[in-house]
């Protein structure tokens, strides 16, 4: 990230001006393009170069399709193709009238796809306006012009002292503010060895330790809510269902290292999330939980909800500041680390909200408590897994680590719906390896899925059932892969269209060159896109080498 | 701080990077998006290295060196990725890159072959109604240097990144080129672009009336033979 840019970003903010890309956005929403009289309207603003904010403006989705008076997208996120091998993407098509990214010639409804809308227990899903529709008659639904919001089913704790399921009362900032020094805090997460819930498991009380130790004028905490995993939907419900416990865990963090304000960046594909998180922080400052001298102790924190416009790879956590500061989503080498120079080059905890949500239970009763969640492992805490629209109970669960996937697929989401059976489970998100069915007895924990290839990740249970076409899904995940690289590394950005290409182009793909390939986006990539991305294609070549359509 | 560098031991100081030291020790390192005069990028990823026997490579530019470090520069898997990489920036430029650039001097001495993934290549644009510098597109790797050279050593942000992925590219202005742009013909990006996707133009090669592309090897190679 250009220093000198977030030095101009810094400067600016002062007067609180909306960032370039709000103001791009904005120009989008309202009139369906972002023209150059536009670019140049929001370099003014926003005290950016020409140059950047055009280059802003090149890089998000929600930017660059095409849009008419109305906009339907399909959503085209791994859950979705689960259930329909994309066939609701065509259909919805076919039925406007339009190809992907098309408009009609009189500008009154356009048709695109979305990577994950998060309605993945509703399969297929497609958004209308900001109306999401899901279910086996989505499509038919939308294209009868009546669009209904679609329900989501309750989420479900196994626990018997729920810690993120449990709703959000303040209670653990109320006793962190009257018993804990900062200090004390810090030492209790890092002694529940959090790790982080948003894919990359690192522990979050490192990064609170480095930025409570860095310099600096201010410091900052950024909850990551880019939940751009195709398949997840736990992030939704925490900032839908329980913001409270996500803002709470927010300024816990705030308190232990020292810093007076959070950001916390939404997808712009969960439309409710950022007016339901608006709405707890006005009431949190009504109620005296936010703002200055919270609860009569001097200590002062707020919080601003930052939404995104597009991009998987802003998830990570360079690109997740470069955004929320309004500029490409791009990824940024480390170091410097973001407890270094985050926010406005300042010292910034960057921890996913399921990470955070976590923090008032620790503060409210210890990091003993926190350990016993998990009795059968050394893993702490209960992780918040979703499963998608193939099982019989599709929804956000809360359960301990330790679990096998048999037991999670069969006793807790109720098994396959219709009779199906698993074929194979993607976990964690798109980077996640794939579990065939014959190692369901494998334990839903960190090491136990690293042995197979698999990961935690985010949580999310993707199952394939026994129609899945597994060289179909390769396109599929290569599809996601090449389209959400932010450009930056060289690896990612081509290795990943070739990768594409050799799947896509319907002949036999030497596995040879396709291993060398894909050790060349592990080892050489910049971040966990490209370096992930071969975890799931390596699985596939693992266990269903014979499917691919590899040559002989 | 002491490190060894393909067993040579040299003297860094805090803050140093690996790339540093191996320059200082005498070893070649590639490089594509690294320059001197910039904040290390770290998006080529030629520059891979093995540090302390560890089987995964690591970027060199911004990878810090640290008391008693064991750099191997000629680790047999961190040049595989690296010819790798070059390999696959060859594959997405329609032409070979003109024997005097940057590009081709790596190429040729990692000793890349192939290409193993042939697949799309840019499109070609031509960008030649500024007096000075001209901007061929389809040569742009997306190393940035030229950005970051308009941005930290100019101060002009007059160029940006544009697109995403495969698609990504440098753009002057709103994507209007120099000429509406805040250029101010400094020439920076042109001194240290890898690949001759953008170079001065002379007054030889058709000045401002916006005839064809001259022959690539340009400025340099009349420098060279004068």
């Amino acid at each position: 990230m250009s220093r000198n840019l977030v030095e101009l970003i810094r400067r600016h903010d002062q007067a609180a001006a909306p960032t370039a890309l709000d103001l791009l956005k904005a120009a989008a929403e309202r009139h369906g393009s972002v023209t150059a009289d536009d670019v140049r309207d929001a370099a003014a603003a926003s005290g950016l170069p020409e140059a950047t904010v055009y280059g802003v403006a090149t890089f998000y989705d929600d930017l660059n399709e095409p849009r008419g008076d109305r906009h339907v997208r399909a959503c085209s996120g791994t859950a979705c193709f689960a259930a329909t091998a994309g066939r609701h993407i065509a259909e919805l098509g076919a039925g406007l009238g339009l190809d992907v990214d098309g408009v009609k010639g009189d500008g009154s409804v356009s048709f695109g796809e979305v990577v994950c809308l998060g309605f993945c227990h509703s399969s297929p899903a497609v958004i209308d306006g900001r109306t999401v529709v899901a279910g086996a008659d989505a499509v038919q639904t939308v294209l009868a012009g009546a669009p209904a919001p679609a329900a989501e089913p309750d989420w479900v704790s196994l626990l018997e002292q729920p810690v993120l399921t449990r709703s959000g009362d303040w209670s653990g900032l109320a006793r962190a503010l009257r018993e804990l020094e900062p200090e004390q805090l810090l030492a209790e997460v890092e002694a529940a060895e959090v790790r982080g819930r948003g894919g990359a498991g690192f522990p979050a009380g490192v990064k609170w330790r480095f930025t409570r130790a860095a310099t600096g004028a201010d410091k900052f905490i950024v909850a990551n809510g880019d939940e751009g995993d195709p398949g997840s939907y736990i992030d939704k419900y925490l900032m839908e269902r329980n913001p409270q416990l996500v803002l709470e865990g927010m300024a816990l963090a705030g308190y232990a290292v020292g810093a007076a304000h959070g950001y916390i960046l939404v997808r712009s594909e969960y439309p409710l999330s950022k007016p339901t998180l608006d709405a707890t922080i006005a009431k949190a400052h009504a109620d005296g939980w936010l703002g200055s001298d919270i609860q009569g102790s001097g200590f002062d924190f707020d919080i601003t909800v930052v939404e995104g416009a597009g991009s998987y790879v802003v998830g990570e956590e360079t690109a997740l500041l470069a955004c929320l500061q309004g500029l490409r989503g791009t990824v940024s080498a480390r170091p410097p680390f973001p407890a270094e120079r985050g926010v406005h080059g300042m010292p910034t905890v960057v921890n996913n909200v399921e990470t955070l949500a976590n923090i008032p239970y620790i503060a409210l009763r210890g990091a003993q408590a926190y350990h016993d969640l998990s009795p059968d492992t050394k893993t702490a805490g209960s992780k918040l897994v979703c499963f998608n629209e193939r099982f019989s109970r599709p929804t956000v669960y809360e359960v301990p680590f330790g679990m096998s996937m048999r037991r999670l697929c069969d006793e807790v989401a109720g098994g396959m719906r219709d009779g199906h059976t698993v074929k194979a489970l993607q976990i964690g998100g798109p980077l996640g390896g794939i579990l065939p069915a014959h190692l369901l007895d494998t334990a839903f924990d960190f090491e136990p899925l690293a042995a197979h290839g698999c990961m935690v990740g985010h949580g999310s249970i993707v199952a394939f059932d026994e129609d899945m076409d597994m060289r179909a899904l390769t396109v599929h995940l290569l599809e996601f892969g090449a389209h959400e690289s932010c450009g930056k590394c060289f690896p990612c950005r081509i290795g990943l269209r070739r990768a594409h290409e050799m799947f896509s182009a319907g002949t036999p793909v030497d596995r040879e060159r396709f291993e060398q390939l894909l050790e060349t986006l592990e080892l050489g990539s910049l971040c966990a896109h490209g370096s992930g991305m071969p975890a799931p294609l390596r699985s596939l070549l693992t266990h269903f080498a014979d499917e691919l359509g590899l040559a002989s | 701080m002491q490190v060894t560098v393909d067993g040579t031991a040299v003297q860094v100081s805090d803050g140093a990077t690996v790339l540093e030291a191996a320059k200082r020790a005498g070893s070649w390192v590639p490089t594509l998006c690294f320059d001197e005069r910039q904040a290390p990028f770290g998006a080529c990823r030629a520059c891979m290295v093995a540090v302390d026997g560890s089987a995964k490579p690591v970027p060199a530019c911004t990878t810090l060196c640290r008391e008693g470090m064991v750099i191997d520069t000629t680790d047999p898997t961190a040049r595989r990725v690296a010819t790798a990489v070059v390999e696959l920036v060859l594959s997405e430029l329609p032409s070979a890159p003109a024997p005097h650039t940057e590009l081709a001097a790596v190429a040729a001495k990692l000793g890349v072959e192939g290409p193993r993934w042939p697949g799309a290549t840019h499109p070609v644009a031509h960008d030649l109604r500024h007096p000075y510098l001209a901007f061929e597109h389809e040569l742009c790797i997306s190393c940035g240097r030229c950005v970051r050279a308009c941005d930290e050593v100019q101060g002009t942000f007059a160029l940006t990144a544009v697109g995403r992925g495969f698609e990504a590219n440098v753009a002057a202005g709103i994507g209007s080129g120099f000429l509406e742009s805040a250029c101010v013909s400094c020439g920076a990006c042109a001194d240290t672009c890898p690949t001759d996707a953008i170079t001065e133009r002379l007054l030889l090669d058709g000045g401002n009336n916006g005839g064809p592309p001259p022959d690539a090897p340009r400025l340099r190679r009349r420098l060279s033979t004068n």
